[in-house]
């Protein structure tokens, strides 16, 4: 394989693990109160943030402030939580009411985060925006790859066993399912329903807390990147069937790919269209998943079906 | 005034920016106030508007004047001054020229929210808000990005169509004029609501399906309203463009959706009145910041400030007052005694 090739698919690999930390996040969330949380992305910067402070303040890698990182954005979506939209939902306002609050919810969230940078670089004479985080390589043999690369495919494949575990095999997992799927019939059954959700806000937020602390390796950091990320974990969420945590990774990968190999092909000769056009591609993704299979990815693909298709395989060629 | 340096300046911009938020605010309050419509997009209709006429007006003029636009973007603010030189001089051509712009603004909203009528009728809340608000993002970015458009990162800069008027009272006219175009549209959608068609949208927001089996036909109501929502939207961008006399895109950020979203919610969703409330308060608030500014201390930009304020406020008013300072109120009817009367004359 070429160099250049290889360092795309190493790319579009980094690119769709950070999508699927967001999407399955972002995922999380919409399945317990069926809001689309608009300051998700901002939750990633706030860990931005917070791998930035710990790098230039206490000279720490960001990989190592990746627990602090998960611990004050899951804090925070917890608390976004706990005061804003379960209030909101306990007094019946509608998904269109929760929507706004959590627009709401964005502005402040970014604001904050301007208003940080600003005290940042007015009192401690550091850039605050458009920063970024150099990346060490391991080579093997020909291959280079970066830390980035493995750190975040490490954790992304220990996420998706790690999920599998939680929603399988244990208590918890089984009351979390039962409380998405049936909220008033899981409540009767005892399963507290208000922890359950709680745990999903504080993990989406957490999650969206590493994205936001890996950010900077990639883009120019500042208090707008995880709402630049939004569109796209928007796009990943929904293109993986918005209910569904397996469909949100795969959702991810798919839109991590399709935008690093895409945009790389259209700025080349033939099309020449500059890179800058880049979310686009999440842009169209998003409407033709909407506009044709709403649904999403993941109810297109049953396990059963596979098992069947398998089967029938065998059978012909035993035949 | 005590601190404001230039009271008159003071009132033509606020009169000007309230008049474009109150054609925003009452176009918001049209599609989701009475329809239903929840349009997290409205920034992209208005910035249609805007890009239009800072793509269209000086190349146009410049046409009609004879002279050729090379390297536009490079020495677009030279031939928009050479523009408005010319247009000093010809008070019609002007009139024209604002009258042709506002209606391309008006055009180019409408085919915008009809175009976003297609997903806007067949997703739910959910996706309709996202996929409307990615669609703001995306024409943020093309006009970024496409030079030939608005001279992307630059900015284009936009010519004084009322140059003709004497420089005194120019400010006063063409802020009397936006406050009449806007005021006009509150009107014509005042009017609008309380026609049959008024309480058509109401019905389809209260209950589609009841709506539906009376055999109202629910989709063309909605791509109606939408259209018409996003043509008033158009228009104002126009207004904007001309008002600032330039036009950049970044000045369409999706915050301006968040913004005509907290005038209508704090003055009271389904109530023109209150919408205009909602935009006098805010516009009022953001003009009083811009003016003390200098005076406040901070080490960050007070601006966010406001913005985290006027947050907080609207997730209080949803919490505890979710229908807004002035609630929906019963569509006016003609009163009894006058219906009596007319009865017994017969």
């Amino acid at each position: 394989m070429k160099t250049a090739e290889t360092t795309l698919l190493i790319d579009a690999m980094i690119f769709g693990n950070l999508l699927v930390l967001l999407a399955v996040g972002l995922t999380l969330t919409y399945i317990t109160l069926r809001i689309p949380n608009f300051a998700h992305g901002d939750l990633a910067t706030i860990g931005t943030y917070v791998a930035y402070f710990m790098y230039t303040y206490l000279k720490i890698s960001p990989y190592l402030s990746i627990p602090l990182a998960f611990l004050i954005s899951g804090t925070i979506a917890l608390l976004s939580y706990l005061f804003i939209f379960k209030p909101l939902a306990d007094r019946g306002t509608g998904i269109i009411g929760l929507m706004i609050a959590s627009i709401a919810l964005e502005v402040v969230l970014r604001s904050s985060l301007h208003v940080y940078a600003d005290i940042l670089s007015e009192t401690y004479k550091v850039i605050s925006r458009g920063f970024l985080f150099r990346d060490y390589t391991i080579t093997l043999g020909t291959l280079s790859l970066p830390y980035l690369f493995i750190i975040s495919s490490a954790l992304s494949i220990f996420l998706i066993f790690s999920f599998y575990i939680l929603l399988t095999k244990t208590k918890f997992g089984i009351a979390m399912r039962a409380a998405i799927e049936n909220p008033n019939l899981a409540e009767v059954l005892g399963v507290n329903v208000n922890k359950v959700y709680a745990i999903s806000w504080f993990l989406a937020g957490g999650l969206a807390g590493i994205a936001g602390a890996f950010l900077p390796f990639r883009i120019t950091a500042g208090p707008e990147v995880g709402w630049y990320m939004l569109l796209r974990t928007f796009a990943s969420s929904i293109l993986g069937g918005f209910l569904s945590i397996y469909g949100a990774m795969l959702g991810g990968y798919a839109v991590g790919f399709a935008e690093i190999i895409g945009i790389y092909f259209l700025s080349k000769p033939p099309l020449n269209i500059s890179t800058a056009f880049r979310p686009a591609i999440s842009f169209i993704i998003l409407i033709i998943t909407l506009l044709i299979v709403p649904e999403g990815l993941a109810s297109k693909i049953k396990l059963e079906k596979i098992s069947k298709l398998l089967k029938t395989v065998k059978r012909t060629r035993k035949q | 005034m005590i601190g404001i340096a230039d009271p008159i300046r003071f009132v033509i911009d606020l009169t000007a920016f309230f008049s474009i938020y109150l054609m925003l605010s009452i176009s918001l309050n049209l599609e989701y106030g009475y329809t239903g419509i929840p349009n997290f997009g409205k920034v992209l209709f208005f910035a249609g508007g805007a890009f239009i006429t800072g793509a269209v007006i000086t190349r146009l003029l410049l046409i009609i004047i004879g002279l050729s636009s090379e390297n536009y973007c490079s020495f677009n603010v030279l031939y928009a001054s050479e523009v408005t030189k010319y247009l000093a001089e010809n008070p019609l051509l002007s009139v024209l020229i604002f009258v042709t712009m506002l209606l391309a603004g008006c055009i180019v909203g409408g085919l915008l929210g009809y175009v976003a009528s297609y997903p806007a009728i067949r997703l739910k809340e959910t996706y309709l808000g996202i996929t409307l608000l990615a669609s703001g993002e995306l024409l943020r970015i093309v006009a970024r990005n496409y030079d030939p458009l608005i001279c992307g990162t630059l900015g284009v800069s936009v010519p004084d169509v009322f140059a003709w008027i004497p420089v005194n009272v120019k400010e006063f006219v063409q802020v009397f004029i936006m406050l009449g175009i806007a005021l006009s549209t509150w009107g014509f959608v005042e009017k609008l609501t309380r026609s049959p068609l008024g309480r058509l949208i109401r019905a389809i927001r209260d209950n589609e399906i009841a709506a539906e089996s009376y055999g109202k036909d629910v989709v063309k109501v909605r791509t109606k309203i939408l259209v018409l929502g996003s043509a008033i939207a158009g228009i104002a961008g126009v207004l904007y463009a001309l008002y600032v006399r330039s036009v950049h895109a970044d000045d369409f950020m999706p915050l301006r959706t968040f913004i005509i979203w907290v005038m209508i919610i704090i003055g009271g969703v389904g109530n023109n009145i209150g919408a205009a409330l909602g935009s006098f308060i805010y516009v009022l608030t953001e003009r009083l910041i811009m003016q003390y500014k200098h005076y406040i201390v901070a080490p960050f930009d007070v601006n966010y400030l406001s913005y985290i304020f006027f947050g907080i406020i609207l997730i209080l008013i949803l919490m505890f007052k979710p229908k807004g300072l002035l609630p929906e109120k019963p569509s006016k009817t003609i009163e009894f005694e006058k219906i009596i009367k007319k009865l017994k004359k017969k």
